[in-house]
């Protein structure tokens, strides 16, 4: 490790505030000069809403950001990088429609009287994208490039910018070993170069092999930054990463003699890689992953919303290719995106509960007005759906009732097995909690649920059995009781068993 | 064209064919709609008089009638590649007709009142410009708003009675109001075309060598791509709506000094024409790709078509088979680069 003195950034009372929920809490740390600061924590421990405050696409509710000595309070990325920062961010964010070499310079382009004139930029950033990965033509258009060589181009752009602060969010995940190795051997040049870099993972095997310091996050807050030399392996940082959070307690159930509903063998689809399980009568089934290990791929498949091969057995039969087989043969999804996938925002209770099945309120192709009303009412009694009024449009409720409407489209719909993805993401705690007393009520009435989720809490609190899922692959099947080991299971979703293997 | 494909060398002949048709289909088009149309006006013992098609006197003939959509072409390309749209184009044209012919049969010389007019046009697209980022109106309801608004108040500079600025009433048109639509200057061609001409050269540059160009492609191709890289898609679409707001101007001159009076409906139904002439030339609806000098060359095709079979089937036609080509190019279009792309 490097000898740092000086600060490159640092933040000192950060605050994010969203409507009910506070992302970022009171945040103080500094990141040192030339160093690789890596920044860990489960999934809402407030990794992303830094970075986006740090690079201008959020302001913060309070608080200072100063880069290099001077104060930093960017508003938008543009001021982010003249302010010395540049961002790698999750998505990809490439031009498919230009060349590379437009690509790498796009928003850093020479240019005089509005003209375009080639400058050090320019080779710079070709020199960098040919250390990293010299098939990648310069005059390519990138359309014609693979997932991977977008992200390396990314990665080419950001590292040739000239900035003092490099942000690179999840800059692995869609990239291969070799490439992998390739994108380390730069970034530990850049900091040679004296450019400090900023890198979040889940994956922790690269945080320990590129890391200089660490700083680890948990609901919001800070809770240590310190080089990792002091840290004492993986499973010291995932407690950091853990703490001691109080899990919802989970309450045994009998459900032992019951028998399978749901069949699944050798799942395949591009992500998948032969993925087997079932899932039995009255069951809460709990599918536990990063982001991309394939969870939606896995409800989508089932549900019929996706290709696949392999074989999905429901009630002993084949289900149908389509979304529309699969909710006649009683599969109901919730799916990840509420607002834009679940619900119709822009009509009402009434007329959202019953769109699965109309059916069931018509009579020879006719609507029943009184009929549609009934179903709403029932369903807003029953799953306690806080509203003046069945006639609400479902944009103006909060997002724990809007979640409640779209699980009464499902139960409309007389679903036997319901594919819950994410369902409590963007959703209070208090609406949470009552989201998973319906799971837990349906469930004993006997339907079957399998619930999607990054969140480890909400797993460990619902769910009767825990399937581990890792990079599209099967890791793990575990009971869940009072013995699991929590540990072991971040251990294994990110990517621990294969580290254990080697 | 700056999307040039290295190692052909390497590639199979398929893929190559593909390049190419994708490359010069337009070309090949344009070869094809004029070859066919000599045939079938052929006239074989007299090839250069009139009926043949190929008749230096229909060709400036052409070329003269389609100035107007010749100028418009490149920079309604330019905002379509940025994945914005303006149905206004017709109006404002009218608008600068009116305006045009106004200030010409009141005595205002030549080039004030050119210069006038394209500031008409500066601030007929600055408005759309506005309207789209500043009130965040999407682009089809703006410029569908300023559509009736700009065609509105050309009417109204037309006075009661009268269907256009013309000659007459102790007010006459001058001599050279008429002549920078008519009389040839450089290969028997009029001013107009060789405007419509020098403005597609200048977006070719404007594409090819600028910022404004390059960021275009950026702001249509992934809006968030250009944001987060710092581009400011604000004042690049602003600056597109008013270029385009100035080649609808230039177009509403050339038109109305062919027509040699100023038709505050002389432009309506351009901005269907200018859509179909970009699809035409390849660029995509949602923006990100097209090309200006393809444009230029899908306009040629249409007027081509549009003057060409004058003589040949009955005018109730027209509309059909021009529908039709463009069918057939967008079909061929589509299949082409979905054979290419992986």
């Amino acid at each position: 490790m490097t000898q740092q003195q000086s600060s490159a950034l640092s933040v000192e009372g950060l605050t994010k505030d969203y409507p009910g929920v506070r992302a970022v809490d009171n945040v103080s740390f500094t990141i040192k000069q030339g160093a690789i600061h890596c920044l860990v924590g489960e999934n809402g421990a407030g990794k992303s809403t830094l970075v986006k405050m740090l690079t201008g696409v959020l302001q913060p509710t309070s608080g200072s950001i100063t880069v290099a000595g001077r104060r930093h309070c960017p508003r938008n990325p543009q001021e982010a990088r003249d302010g010395g920062i540049a961002t790698l961010f999750q998505e990809l964010h490439v031009v498919d429609e230009l060349t590379v070499k437009e690509n790498l310079t796009l928003g850093m382009e020479a240019s005089r009287f509005g003209f375009l004139v080639n400058s050090k930029t320019d080779e710079v950033a070709i020199e960098t994208l040919a250390t990293i990965e010299p098939s990648i033509d310069p005059e390519a258009r990138v359309a014609s490039l693979s997932v991977a060589q977008k992200q390396i181009l990314e990665i080419s752009r950001a590292a040739s910018s000239g900035a003092s602060v490099i942000i690179m969010d999840e800059p692995t995940a869609a990239l291969s070993e070799r490439e992998v190795e390739r994108l380390f051997a730069v970034i530990r040049r850049l900091r040679d170069a004296n450019v400090t870099v900023v890198y979040i993972s889940h994956k922790l095997d690269e945080i320990f092999e590129l890391g200089d310091d660490v700083t680890v996050f948990r609901d919001g807050k800070h809770i240590v930054t310190k080089p990792l030399d002091e840290v004492d392996g993986r499973q010291q940082l995932i407690e950091l990463m853990i703490g001691r959070t109080v899990f919802q307690q989970y309450e045994p159930r009998d459900i032992a003699d019951a028998e399978p509903i749901l069949q699944v063998e050798h799942l395949k689809t591009s992500l998948l890689k032969d993925v087997s399980f079932h899932v039995n009568k009255g069951e809460v089934v709990g599918f536990y992953g990063l982001v991309g290990a394939g969870k939606t791929e896995i409800a989508r498949a089932i549900y019929g919303a996706d290709k696949f091969s392999g074989s999905v057995r429901f009630n002993g039969k084949e289900i149908g290719p389509t979304p529309h087989d699969a909710i006649a043969a009683g599969i109901a999804l919730v799916p990840e995106e509420r607002r834009t996938q679940g619900l119709f925002t822009n009509l009402t209770i009434r007329e959202n509960v019953p769109v699965m099945n109309l059916e069931k309120i018509s009579t020879t192709g006719m609507l029943s007005p009184s009929r549609e009303r009934q179903a709403a009412e029932h369903f807003v009694a029953q799953l306690g759906i806080a509203t003046s009024s069945i006639e609400k449009h479902t944009e103006k409720l909060s997002g724990g009732n809007q979640q409640k409407v779209v699980l009464a489209k499902c139960l409309f719909a007389e679903a036997d097995l319901l594919l819950l993805d994410e369902p409590t993401r963007g959703v209070d705690v208090g609406a949470k909690t009552e989201i998973y007393d319906v799971i837990k009520a349906l469930a004993n009435e006997g339907k079957s649920i399998c619930v999607f989720s990054t969140e480890l809490e909400e797993i460990l609190g619902i769910c009767d059995r825990i399937i581990l899922l890792y990079e599209g692959m099967l890791e793990e099947e575990l009971l869940n009781g009072e013995d699991v080991d929590i540990a072991h299971i971040l251990n294994v979703v990110t990517g621990g068993a294969e580290h254990k293997g080697q | 064209m700056s999307y040039s494909i290295s190692k052909t060398r390497h590639t199979p002949f398929s893929a190559r064919l593909g390049q190419f048709l994708r490359d010069y289909y337009i070309y090949l088009v344009l070869i094809l709609v004029v070859v066919l149309l000599s045939v079938a006006n052929l006239d074989r013992f007299d090839l250069f008089e009139r009926g043949n098609f190929l008749n230096p006197k229909n060709i400036v003939n052409i070329l003269r009638v389609s100035a107007p959509i010749l100028t418009l072409a490149g920079a309604f390309t330019l905002l379509m590649v940025s994945g914005h749209i303006d149905l206004s184009v017709g109006s404002a044209m009218s608008l600068a007709a009116v305006v045009y012919a106004s200030l010409a049969i009141n005595g205002v010389p030549f080039l004030m009142a050119f210069g006038l007019t394209v500031v008409v046009g500066v601030l007929l697209g600055a408005i759309n410009g506005l309207l789209v980022v500043k009130l965040k109106i999407t682009p089809v309801i703006a410029t569908l708003i300023t559509l009736s608004l700009y065609k509105g108040v050309a009417l109204l500079m037309v006075q009661d009675g009268v269907s256009a600025i013309k000659s007459g009433g102790g007010l006459k048109m001058p001599g050279w109001f008429n002549d920078y639509g008519r009389s040839g200057v450089l290969l028997n061609l009029p001013m107009a075309f060789w405007v419509a001409v020098l403005v597609t050269i200048a977006l070719i540059v404007v594409q090819n060598k600028t910022l404004l160009g390059k960021h275009a492609a950026a702001v249509g191709g992934n809006p968030t791509a250009a944001r987060l890289s710092g581009v400011s898609s604000n004042k690049i679409v602003i600056l597109l709506y008013v270029v385009v707001g100035v080649s609808a101007a230039l177009a509403g001159i050339a038109r109305s000094s062919f027509m040699s009076l100023g038709d505050p409906l002389s432009g309506d139904g351009m901005e269907l024409t200018a859509i179909l002439v970009v699809l035409l030339g390849g660029t995509a609806f949602s923006g990100g790709e097209g090309r200006v000098l393809r444009s230029f060359i899908g306009a040629l095709i249409i007027m081509a078509l549009t003057v060409g079979m004058l003589t040949l089937v009955p005018a109730y036609y027209q509309t059909l088979v021009v529908g039709t080509v463009l069918l057939i190019a967008a079909a061929s279009n589509h299949l082409v680069s979905r054979k290419g792309s992986k």
